[in-house]
């Protein structure tokens, strides 16, 4: 295994405090939400891997006991939680199989809210983000109530920004608040 | 389509500048030295980004000081030390040249004189660079092909025009293998996605006033109307997931020499660039860049 300093980019003075705050900041650039349905998300995942146990060693070379912060753990694939009809679809869009995903999305005559979503996530891992959008905004109008296409809709709102390093923010408003500010507005409207 | 991935210069530290300078330095001098003196006409922002991005790991750029035509009275730093600065050269020549075969065919005989005597002035470079990069050439003339048959059909979908122009860039990541090929190729992939369409708005004016096909104008169905704040709204929200996602894919990367310029670029270059092209303002700023 890599020096675990170096893979936080820390060195063995650094204070307790300081390794920690590393190791904040690397998780949250490495998080799984940074990389939902994305073609790379093995490689963040491996990264995320790498940086937890690196952390581990490093609290383990302290002798302090590591029970105030085991590490993140977190899988990106998403459950799926569709109709049976669509399962397929969906395992091949996580695996990464996307000519056998289109094939069979073109050839289904049932184009409900679900096929529009499918269709989103397709275009997404394809990167063709406009057509994303406008599928998942299609699956949103059909079935207003599900949560998953809500979602994801909303993460092409914001343009999947919630990471930035630092020193390399915009200036304005923060993403993140008005996306706090969608979700609170959300629970609020729903009786 | 080419010169808007630049760094934002206001961000920029001394030290990051001028080393931004060298490596801008380095590859004109790199194009002179491989594809002789007219090839320094293609020279780019967007190939200064290739170059860093391409650049292998641990090595440090060679700095040293030159006189060149642009300067012959003072020294400027030029960077090299790389394989990337070739390969950079070489695709932007490649580039260069069915860019201009592309405007040459959009202009009709007249118009396209100057054009006509660019395609003159940098065919020996061409043939120099097509041999040594055969498939990326073949790849580049399939995507050209392309893009020329989806405009004469009237293609309306942009993401479907941004792929073909995208892929190509993505294709410069061909040297490479495994993972960092694959991080690659969705970095360039986005870069190349978001390039097409700032480009296409950025044409929006001029290509109404020629009467020429233009990929944002059949998506928003503009038909002659300018872009309501709306479809900007939009079209900067799809910029900047195109931009974030490739920031995505660069903080995969292992880091090299040129990782902050190139953070600056990604995080705040485009950004503002983007900004610029929507509102309008993009041609008339000056931002103290190499030139």
């Amino acid at each position: 295994m890599n020096d675990p300093y170096v893979v936080l980019g820390a060195s063995p003075s650094d204070s307790d405090e300081e390794i920690k705050k590393k190791y904040r900041d690397l998780v949250k650039k490495y998080h799984p939400d940074n990389y939902n349905n994305n073609p790379l998300a093995d490689l963040a995942q491996e990264k995320m891997k790498e940086i937890n146990e690196a952390y581990d060693a490093i609290q383990k070379m302290r002798e302090r006991g590591s029970s105030d912060n085991s590490g993140y753990s977190g899988s990106s694939s998403y459950k799926s939680r569709g109709s049976a009809e669509f399962a397929g679809v969906r395992s091949a869009i996580n695996s990464g199989d996307l000519a056998y995903a289109e094939r069979i999305l073109e050839s289904s005559a049932n184009r409900n809210a679900e096929w529009n979503f499918l269709m989103g996530s397709l275009c997404y891992r394809k990167g063709w983000l406009d057509e994303a959008q406008r599928y998942f905004r299609r699956a949103v109008n059909m079935e207003p109530s599900n949560m998953e296409y809500r979602q994801a809709y909303a993460r092409m709102q914001n343009a999947d920004s919630t990471y930035r390093p630092a020193g390399y923010q915009h200036h304005g408003i923060d993403l993140c608040d008005i996306c706090t500010m969608m979700i609170c507005a959300d629970a609020c409207c729903r009786c | 389509m080419f010169g808007y991935i630049r760094p934002a210069r206001g961000e920029l530290r001394v030290k990051e500048f001028e080393l931004y300078k060298s490596c801008y330095c380095g590859l004109c001098r790199t194009l002179g030295k491989l594809y002789g003196p007219a090839a320094r006409m293609v020279l780019q922002y967007d190939f200064t980004f290739l170059a860093m991005l391409l650049w292998e790991g641990g090595k440090k750029p060679v700095l040293c000081a030159k006189r060149c035509m642009a300067s012959p009275c003072k020294k400027h730093c030029e960077a090299s030390g790389d394989d990337s600065m070739a390969a950079a050269a070489g695709y932007s020549v490649i580039l260069a040249w069915w860019k201009i075969c592309d405007t040459i065919h959009d202009e009709g005989f007249f118009r396209s004189v100057f054009a006509r005597g660019a395609k003159l002035w940098i065919r020996r470079a061409y043939r120099k660079a097509a041999k040594q990069y055969p498939e990326f050439d073949a790849r580049v003339r399939e995507s050209m092909n392309e893009l020329f048959h989806l405009e004469k059909v009237g293609e309306n979908r942009l993401d479907r025009m941004a792929d073909a122009f995208a892929k190509i860039l993505a294709y410069c990541a061909e040297s490479r293998s495994g993972d960092e090929k694959r991080i690659l190729e969705q970095l360039l992939y986005h870069v190349g996605r978001w390039i097409y369409i700032v480009d296409a708005v950025d044409d929006l004016e001029k290509d109404r006033k020629n009467g020429q096909y233009n990929p944002v104008d059949r998506r928003f169905a503009l038909n002659g109307k300018s872009l309501s704040e709306e479809d900007k709204a939009y079209l900067e929200i799809t910029l900047a997931h195109s931009q974030n996602l490739a920031a995505a894919a660069f903080e995969l990367l292992k880091e090299n020499c040129w990782s902050e310029i190139l953070r600056n670029i990604l995080y705040l270059g485009m950004t503002q660039v983007s900004g610029q092209v929507l509102s309008g303002t993009f041609r008339h700023e000056r931002d103290g860049l190499p030139r």
